[in-house]
């Protein structure tokens, strides 16, 4: 409990009280294994915790994706595998087609909300945003570790609701109502859906629990001089996700609330006109596009939610591996801002052709493509940041650039889709499929990896495995872009998404060795996580001793020692005096400049003359001088 | 036969224990020995290059299997309605764009990766920000994008455009249930009869749910295929009696959710029937056109198939003909005859009927 409480007090005037805490802590662990790393109110902890269930739901979640590609490759083959894992659901080995469509759904949750937000932002929001800001603690430790303790409530619903009799929720990972909303419809749509949306509120709950938590440490526990154009662009990324994210998800809640009603109490929000199953239901007045709006006004800042975190971390980790600032800082910040703004008007563009009025179309369509100018900005300033730089290939940097790569190949087709004349073709084909994989998906995935390889240090105290980190990096960037690019083929090719086959369509049936292709790929890809998984569970207990800061960073979680105690720093927190990307600067001896260093303390270059205020003047006077022999001479 | 594959089976395992115990043994030999066989392997050179690798195979790659893949390419070629023409146009254009800024991109992101690999002796440029580039690559892309969603914007009103007065328009309805498609016309009388959900009688055949005293919709056609004639305008009404469905013909770019509760539509006009569709672009004789529900739906989701035939106005006008009015369908299937109760009502409904009663004469004329 003495942990609890000097968190708690951390806010003010303690740093001599935490000095003393902190040193002694360092030395020997007070508290139990409970409080210490199962219920903990530390912020690493945390951080640690939300990433290992991460991982735990991503390998199940990308299981079920090679489960349904081996269905989707396969059609008329039967995978004793299938039945060994599935039992009911796949009689003689061959996939049930409702539970093809609960996999599919199941995978999108689990990835989109598990893996890429909770796993995503959950560990490195919590895991750096206090140590980069320079604090002690998260603002409030407590609601922090109910953070987490929320998500796992929630990852825990949801894999029980993997068991139940009648099969997980198998609406899409979007959930539309009337299918979600009838068990008739769909075997799903059952007691599956019920844990599904009671999984989703809790998760709501924990995102923003930790959303108030991020947003109020940036604000408040800054350290002496880390001003907000000081922040590192990972903060500045996680903190402009918890604010989408408070303002985004409380309209998801509300959402799965009205969907409970309907599902519970026989209110008709979504509900209307509806004969299933042989009978007439009472539901009138409702509206299904109501729901849609509801969701989407979270779905679409969720992928922002999903990608920016992965731009911050891999802002900082080509920045710190190009040994270069990262280019147009200001720019940066003001894309991800942007961005942040916009994404919040842009979500009716999934909506083009599901009834909505095509004047709204109009608008929305205006707002996306606008999207797109402070993500070209983005994708401009890395390769520019690389542009005459000593790239440094860590694995945590391969998986940077990798990142890039599928943000602009992802990215670039969403000016098709962010066309509502375009999105009429193309809307729930394999092509929008394509698109959000590699843009939302494949690149925030990357963001994790990176972010995985490049602070495993501080989190663990060990190095990774280079080498394991390399071949992991190659496996997974050549599969997934060979998994993801043929499905633009099968987009342009008209071919629907969420087809549990394509033979009864004679446009859609010529692509079945691409599909087999596909899957083959996805395969190997995911066999390739193995290599990662290894090498992060291996590391963890015999990785090599890190040292306190491996890549010669300027930020100041590398300040902290090797295995940072509970208040992250022995002694004072350091003081911030420069912008966090003065890589190689001109002059200084070595190629990095850390933030906390002052200006006195800085280390010239033999016969250097750093700057001093007063050569300025110099240029000022210059010109008038030659203003003046001008005249003369005129 | 068993026997053979366990062996086979046993040998595997055998082979992958050996293979695994050879690695865990050339790992703890290289440890304790401290060897390192890999030491020499500069890994900036070796991923900096695999980058390139990438890079060059990938965009070889991408041209091959492009051009082996481009003749299924349904959406990028041969749209059958004018709309269409106007929306590939547009995807064209987009995707020139696009395939050049993607292309270009990745070739600088990769081709730096490799150039500016870490070597001895190299230093990075402090290179923090430049204005006028940033200026430069802001306001291109916002240009390049504002003509597009003009284009978009344009193309996508004149989709939804308000039909010109005097126009012909002809009006079908797809209905959209699990797991089929039911396509309704509105008969003589032009006008489609109420339907609703709650007079929906399978028993009798009553799927539609059409109000059994609502005489518009006794003359209504109920088919299982959609029959079209070309060059006219037509607007498709689109309904569903459960969940959502899409109704999807790809041919034709057309696509629109079917929302129980709501009737949506699309309007198009097609340009070839599909005899000339097979003609003229070298189709398989036995080409139809498909309408596909393309949004979520359940089990048979994949399933809800729908031929669309487009044909000249004679012979549209000829299978019309050949369909049974609703009224004939319900006589045929329960016996009872539901105009019955139009002739029973009295006063103004009487009149009505015999209003109506010629054209269902010239109907049965048309039939026989």
């Amino acid at each position: 409990m003495s942990e609890v409480k000097s968190v708690q007090h951390a806010g003010g005037g303690l740093h001599d009280e935490l000095h003393d805490h902190a040193e002694h802590h360092h030395d020997h662990h007070h508290g139990n294994f409970w409080t210490n790393y199962v219920f903990s109110t530390d912020h690493k902890v945390i951080a640690k915790q939300f990433l290992i269930t991460g991982i735990i739901m991503a390998i199940i979640g990308i299981g079920m994706s090679t489960l349904f590609r081996l269905q989707l490759a396969f059609p008329d083959q039967s995978f004793p595998i299938l039945e060994t894992l599935l039992g009911k659901w796949a009689p003689d080995g061959k996939l049930d087609p409702s539970f093809y469509l609960a996999l599919v759904t199941m995978h999108g949750t689990f990835m989109v909300f598990f893996v890429l937000t909770a796993g995503l932002s959950g560990t490195f929001s919590n895991f750096l945003i206090p140590l980069q800001v320079g604090a002690r603690d998260m603002a409030s430790g407590f609601i922090n570790m109910l953070s987490y303790w929320f998500f796992f409530t929630s990852s825990a619903i949801m894999l029980v609701s993997l068991f139940v009799s009648t099969g997980p929720a198998a609406a899409g990972w979007t959930i539309y109502p009337p299918l979600s909303a009838l068990p008739q419809s769909i075997p799903g749509s059952g007691t599956g859906m019920t844990l599904w949306l009671i999984s989703m509120t809790l998760f709501i709950a924990s995102s923003l629990m930790g959303g108030i938590n991020y947003i109020t440490t940036v604000m408040n526990l800054r350290t002496k001089g880390m001003s907000f154009d000081r922040l590192p662009l990972t903060v500045w990324a996680f903190f402009l996700t918890a604010i989408i994210g408070v303002l985004s998800f409380p309209v998801l809640f509300s959402a799965a609330l009205l969907l409970m009603f309907d599902r519970l109490l026989g209110t008709s929000f979504y509900l209307s006109d509806i004969f299933i199953g042989g009978e007439l239901l009472h539901y009138q007045g409702g509206s299904p596009i109501l729901y849609q709006h509801l969701f989407w006004f979270l779905g679409h800042p969720e992928v922002y939610i999903v990608l920016l975190p992965a731009l911050g971390i891999s802002s900082e980790v080509i920045s710190v591996n190009s040994r270069k600032p990262i280019f147009g800082y200001k720019a940066m910040i003001g894309s991800m801002v942007g961005i942040a703004f916009l994404s919040f008007i842009v979500w009716a563009h999934h909506m083009f052709v599901t009834g909505m009025n095509p004047f709204l179309g109009t608008v929305f369509m205006l707002f996306t493509l606008v999207i797109a100018v402070p993500s070209a900005i983005k994708a401009f300033n890395y390769i520019t940041t690389l542009w005459k730089g000593n790239i440094r290939f860590t694995p945590a940097m391969l998986f940077a650039i990798g990142l890039v790569s599928y943000f602009i190949t992802g990215g670039i087709t969403g000016i098709f889709l962010g066309n509502a004349a375009l999105d009429i073709p193309l809307h729930d084909t394999y092509f929008v499929t394509a698109h959000f994989h590699l843009v939302m998906g494949s690149a925030s995935a990357f963001g994790l990896f990176a972010g995985v390889y490049h602070w495993f240090p501080k989190m663990f105290g060990r190095m990774m495995n280079p080498r394991l980190g390399y071949i992991h990096f190659w496996f997974t960037f050549v599969s997934l872009y060979l998994v993801f690019f043929p499905m633009h083929f099968m987009g342009f090719g008209g071919v629907a998404r969420h087809y549990y086959e394509y033979t009864n369509f004679d446009f859609m049936s010529n692509f079945g060795d691409l599909s087999v292709f596909i899957t083959i790929s996805a395969i190997v890809g995911f066999f390739g996580q193995f290599f990662f998984l290894a090498n992060f569970f291996g590391s963890i207990f015999w990785g090599k001793k890190a040292p306190a800061n491996p890549w010669n960073a300027n930020t100041l979680e590398w300040t902290t020692p090797r295995l940072p105690g509970h208040g992250n720093w022995i002694g004072e927190i350091p003081t911030v005096y420069r912008w966090p990307y003065d890589y190689s600067k001109p002059g200084v001896k070595q190629d990095f400049l850390p933030q906390h260093i002052p200006a006195e303390e800085i280390e010239w270059e033999e016969g250097f003359q750093p700057e001093t205020p007063q050569p300025e003047v110099v240029p000022h006077t210059a010109p008038e001088t030659v203003d003046q022999t001008e005249e003369k001479e005129a | 036969m068993l026997e053979a594959q366990s062996l086979i089976q046993l040998a595997q395992i055998i082979l992958i224990a050996i293979f695994v115990l050879v690695c865990v043994n050339l790992y703890l030999v290289f440890r304790l020995k401290e060897i390192d066989p890999f030491k020499k392997w500069n890994p900036h050179a070796i991923n900096g290059g695999l980058f390139m690798v990438f890079l060059i195979v990938g965009l070889i790659a991408a041209v091959v299997s492009t051009q082996e893949y481009d003749k299924y390419f349904t959406l990028l070629y041969n749209p059958n309605s004018i709309h269409g023409v106007e929306i590939d146009r547009m995807m064209w254009n987009t995707m020139f764009v696009s395939l050049f800024v993607a292309v270009v991109t990745n070739i600088f992101l990769f081709y730096f990766s490799w150039r500016y690999r870490q070597k001895k002796g190299r230093k990075a440029l402090y290179y923090p920000h430049n204005n006028k580039l940033e200026i430069i690559w802001t306001v291109v892309p916002a240009i390049v994008l504002t003509l597009l969603i003009f284009d978009g914007v344009g193309v996508w009103h004149d989709i939804w455009a308000e039909p010109e007065e005097g126009e012909e328009v002809m009006y079908v309805e797809v209905n959209g249930k699990q797991f089929a498609w039911t396509v309704r016309y509105p008969g003589q009388d032009l006008e489609f009869g109420e339907t609703h959900v709650s007079y929906i009688n399978e028993d009798k055949g009553n799927t539609l749910g059409f109000n059994m005293s609502d005489k518009n919709g006794m003359d209504d056609l109920v088919t299982y295929e959609m029959h079209l004639p070309v060059g006219k305008k037509i607007d498709m009404k689109i309904r569903s009696r459960d969940v959502l469905h899409s109704a999807t013909i790809a041919h034709f770019r057309v696509k629109m959710d079917a929302v129980p509760g709501m009737t949506t539509h699309f309007p198009f006009e097609t340009r070839y029937t599909t005899k000339e569709y097979i003609e003229k672009f070298n189709k398989p004789e036995d080409f139809e056109f498909e309408m596909s529900c393309q949004q979520i739906c359940g089990a048979a989701h994949n399933n809800m198939r729908l031929v669309v035939v487009v044909e000249t106005q004679e012979e549209f006008d000829a299978w019309l003909a050949q369909q049974r009015t609703f009224a004939q369908f319900y006589e045929d299937t329960n016996g009872e005859n539901p105009m019955a109760r139009f002739a029973d009502s009295e006063g103004e409904k009487k009149e009505e009927i015999e209003e109506a009663q010629p054209a269902s004469e010239t109907e049965e004329v048309a039939l026989n």
